[in-house]
């Protein structure tokens, strides 16, 4: 539309202003950028531009920092946080030409799976009351799902992108670690951490990947490699694409209508030439076990810079150092961060290093060491991105290892470092449903070329809460 | 893992909780410490641990100066500064 200058880009900045306004209820926001947005958009329309993505309204994660906009990670701590500078992709994506109107709501510091620990309240997934988006990134899935932007930034540790989208029936990638500079981003566990695009399909998440990665000096896990356009294979045929089920993947468990809809995709990427061939990850059963000592070790890592020193949150009248330490992180932190840190540090001291982070890291290298044999049997991995459709706010219960089993499916791909996409493939009980395509180091474009087909030949991805889009 | 544990490692992580809420605490980490004790089903006598999945060495670059002096720009973010320096309580005597 803008390109075809139906619409003006002060009036695409305005209605998606309008948008917001009227989907207040989904808490997706946490801050908006509406005056500078308005001042882009007009400048726009004044002198026009040939940029790739000149004047698409983007929602930003509320974990990428950028300049002169308050970025809160979700967390009391950074509510007052304002950065004097912007992480390389907001960088990135801006070059391009796209305006950031506002930054998401999401997990405190990515850690969570429904969104339910941020301290800015939960975010509402459009698709029905009272339903979680997934998290981490949850207000950008739900923006997203909302038609309130035709895409949005996340990042993916565990599952962050992936599990959100396909809660909220959209189309998101967590690209190979290093793709994406890290720089800017506020970092969760950084040997997992992954900045990615959330959008409506495949295509729109090509060409947001064009423009996010790139390689950065300022980042030393920034991968120095080549750049595809990311469109080039969208239409190439898939006749012949080997597919990989995860023999050790045990689909009994899952709903049966969700099993159901699992099996229909297969069938329908048969009829398009795909061959399926079952492969085995031996160690696969092992990721979330390993996840919960590698994240937590790094975050409690990480997590040590916010000591009320610097900058974030400062406690009141405190009596020493040590008190302003202790007070300014206790009050700062949510219980999910403090879980963390907690079994972070446990992990990590004296006498159970070797017996914790050491094994970690060796059965991190079995489940890598897995996938490189099975790559060498097939060209992409297709597994349901989670075990369910988005369930209730709260109904996971006080016990905090139900939630770290909604990752079970996606936490694998982050600790071998591929590539990996949810694509919506079904509805149950009024609820989107998303499998997982995982790809070989690099291969993005063979899982996008994968989701293009599917997304070119069904019509899942355009159902929307509000009926589906034409 | 004991109360007396849990003590330890929120001081080494420099958190602290009510009394009420030390009991939850402690469970919630028993419980995450037995779940993530399956990685002893794994065999890795071995193997090499894998700290990141690019094993690349991390790039060098030549050391000269590309950051300007912005000052003022970091010491707005802090919670108590003055012109020129970022205040904490009196740590010396």
């Amino acid at each position: 539309m803008l390109q075809k200058k139906e619409i003006s880009n002060k009036e695409m900045v305005e209605d998606t202003f309008t948008l917001i306004e009227s989907n207040k209820h989904l808490n997706a926001f946490v801050t908006l950028n509406k005056e500078v947005s308005l001042k882009k958009a007009e400048n726009l329309d004044n002198n026009p531009s040939n940029l790739p993505l000149a004047g698409i309204p983007i929602a930003q994660k509320d974990l990428f920092c950028t300049k002169d906009l308050r970025t809160t990670c979700g967390s009391n701590m950074l509510s007052n946080f304002i950065p004097p500078y912007s992480a390389t992709v907001i960088e990135n994506l801006e070059s391009a030409g796209c305006i950031s109107i506002g930054k998401t709501n999401m997990d405190e510091f990515a850690m969570g799976s429904s969104n339910e620990t941020s301290f800015f309240g939960n975010v509402e997934n459009p698709w029905g009351e009272g339903l979680v988006p997934g998290g981490s990134s949850g207000g950008s899935a739900s923006a997203v799902a909302a038609g309130i932007v035709a895409a949005a930034s996340g990042t993916d540790t565990g599952g962050s992108i992936r599990q959100p989208a396909s809660l909220c029936g959209i189309t998101g990638l967590k690209p190979t670690y290093g793709r994406i500079s890290r720089w800017g981003m506020i970092a969760f566990a950084s040997s997992l951490d992954q900045a990615g695009p959330m959008a409506r399909t495949a295509e729109d998440c090509a060409l947001m990947l064009n423009e996010m990665c790139s390689h950065d000096p300022k980042d030393t896990t920034s991968l120095d490699e080549n750049i595809p356009d990311f469109t080039q294979n969208l239409n190439s045929s898939i006749k012949g694409m080997k597919i990989g089920l995860v023999k050790e993947f045990d689909l009994s468990k899952l709903d049966n209508d969700v099993v159901k809809v699992f099996e229909e995709s297969k069938r329908h990427y048969e009829s398009l030439g795909a061959e399926f061939i079952e492969i085995s990850l031996p160690n696969i059963s092992l990721s979330v076990p390993t996840y919960y000592v590698v994240a937590p070790a790094e975050c409690s890592s990480n997590l040590s810079r916010f000591d009320g020193v610097k900058f974030g949150r400062r406690c009141e009248n405190p009596k020493d150092l040590e008190d302003l330490y202790v007070r300014s992180r206790s009050e700062g932190f949510g219980d999910e961060v403090k879980r963390r840190i907690l079994i972070g540090s446990y992990v990590l001291s004296a006498g159970f290093y070797d017996a914790y982070y050491k094994k970690a890291q060796q059965v991190r290298r079995l489940i890598k060491n897995d996938f490189v044999s099975a790559f060498e049997k097939v060209d992409v991995i297709m597994s349901p991105t989670t075990r369910g459709t988005a369930f209730k706010a709260g109904s996971m219960g006080s016990d905090p290892i139900q939630m770290y089993l909604e990752d079970l499916f996606t936490i694998p791909a982050n600790l071998a470092g591929l590539p990996a996409m949810s694509v919506p493939n079904g509805i149950v009980d009024n609820k989107p449903v998303g499998m997982q395509l995982i790809g070989n180091f690099l291969e993005e474009s063979k899982i996008l070329q994968a989701a293009h087909s599917f997304q070119t030949s069904t019509d899942w991805h355009l159902k929307t809460p509000n009926g589906d889009i034409s | 893992m004991d109360k007396k544990t849990v003590r330890t490692i929120a001081h080494l992580s420099r958190l602290t909780f009510d009394e009420k809420n030390e009991e939850k605490i402690t469970n919630d980490l028993n419980n995450i410490i037995k779940f993530v004790d399956q990685l002893n089903d794994a065999e890795t006598s071995d193997i090499e641990p894998l700290t990141s999945p690019l094993e690349k060495v991390a790039r060098t670059r030549p050391d000269n100066v590309t950051a300007e002096n912005r000052k003022e720009a970091f010491l707005k973010n802090a919670p108590l500064s003055n012109e020129d320096y970022i205040l904490v309580p009196r740590v010396v005597e």
